[in-house]
């Protein structure tokens, strides 16, 4: 759900916004990318994962992530969706 | 039997193949081995892709592969008189959203290679351009098609149906230039 969210997303970072363990969320993903569902690519030291596009079924499974997510928690749902994706000019203070 | 170390490409696959259907795993070949075959030898792969067509665990794969000698180095095999690696991916057997139609066979001196064909190895190639911009990936299409012929119409109608008409009309003028070279060269020798 969050890569579908969010585009992409480290392991570290699906681990801190989801509470689980770094581990598990490594084990899945990478089960995810022995099974062609995401690729994953190194940026510098991190290891970066994004849905597969020639995965055959990603049309399918993003609308049913995107269906899953309507049924989430407002606080949930507001989380995944309101993340900020645009970029920020490097020493612009937030 | 060839040793390992004297087998070519096509031929290692055509090993590993016939040997995991002994196993009761069918795999075809996929990617850049593809590419070696139908260019002619103008595109040296470092690996091979199997796909297998049914599900079959890990372990069992493994066990197959370590019965020819091949020693699993990650996600990937490895056999000690070979420079390829062999990478069993998971099925479906596809090129983007579709499944693939159509394996051939060619015999080789090692059995006979499960192949996808050459019309599906250039949307296997496009797909790599398409969706992560490798223009490597364009270059082998363009191998492919100056060697073998491919249907273009479907490669056409498939990029339609990804969604890639745009990436596609960018790219169509160098393929059909590399079929008029092949048309140049020598009448068709394989049929798409």
């Amino acid at each position: 759900m969050y890569l579908c969210c969010l585009d992409e997303g480290y392991p570290r970072q699906i681990a801190r916004f989801s509470g689980s363990t770094l581990s598990a969320i490594q084990r899945q993903l990478d089960r995810l990318e022995s099974g062609g569902v995401v690729y994953s690519q190194l940026l510098g030291r991190t290891r970066l994962y994004r849905f597969n596009p020639r995965y055959p079924f990603l049309k399918e499974l993003k609308a049913l992530l995107e269906k899953a997510l309507t049924f989430y928690p407002e606080a949930e749902r507001q989380a995944l969706v309101m993340t900020r994706q645009r970029p920020r000019r490097a020493g612009k203070p937030l | 039997m060839k040793p390992i170390a004297e087998m070519t490409e096509a031929e290692l696959a055509a090993h590993v193949q016939q040997h995991l259907l002994k196993r009761g795993i069918r795999v075809v070949l996929s990617g850049g081995t593809c590419v070696t075959i139908y260019s002619m030898n103008a595109y040296v792969s470092g690996g091979l892709d199997l796909v297998a067509e049914v599900y079959a665990r890990p372990q069992e794969i493994s066990a197959a592969l370590a019965e020819i000698g091949f020693e699993r180095h990650g996600r990937t095999y490895r056999h000690p008189e070979s420079r390829l690696l062999v990478d069993i991916m998971s099925p479906p057997l596809a090129v983007g959203g579709e499944p693939v139609k159509e394996v051939r066979e060619i015999r080789l001196a090692t059995g006979d290679l499960r192949v996808i064909s050459p019309t599906d190895c250039v949307k296997d190639r496009l797909a790599n351009y398409y969706y992560f911009n490798d223009r490597q990936c364009l270059e082998q299409a363009c191998l492919v098609v100056a060697s073998t012929e491919v249907d273009m119409a479907e490669v056409s109608r498939w990029s339609t149906g990804e969604g890639q008409e745009a990436k596609f009309a960018q790219v169509r003028r160098g393929l059909l230039d590399a079929e008029a070279a092949r048309r140049q060269k020598a009448p068709p020798t394989r049929k798409a």
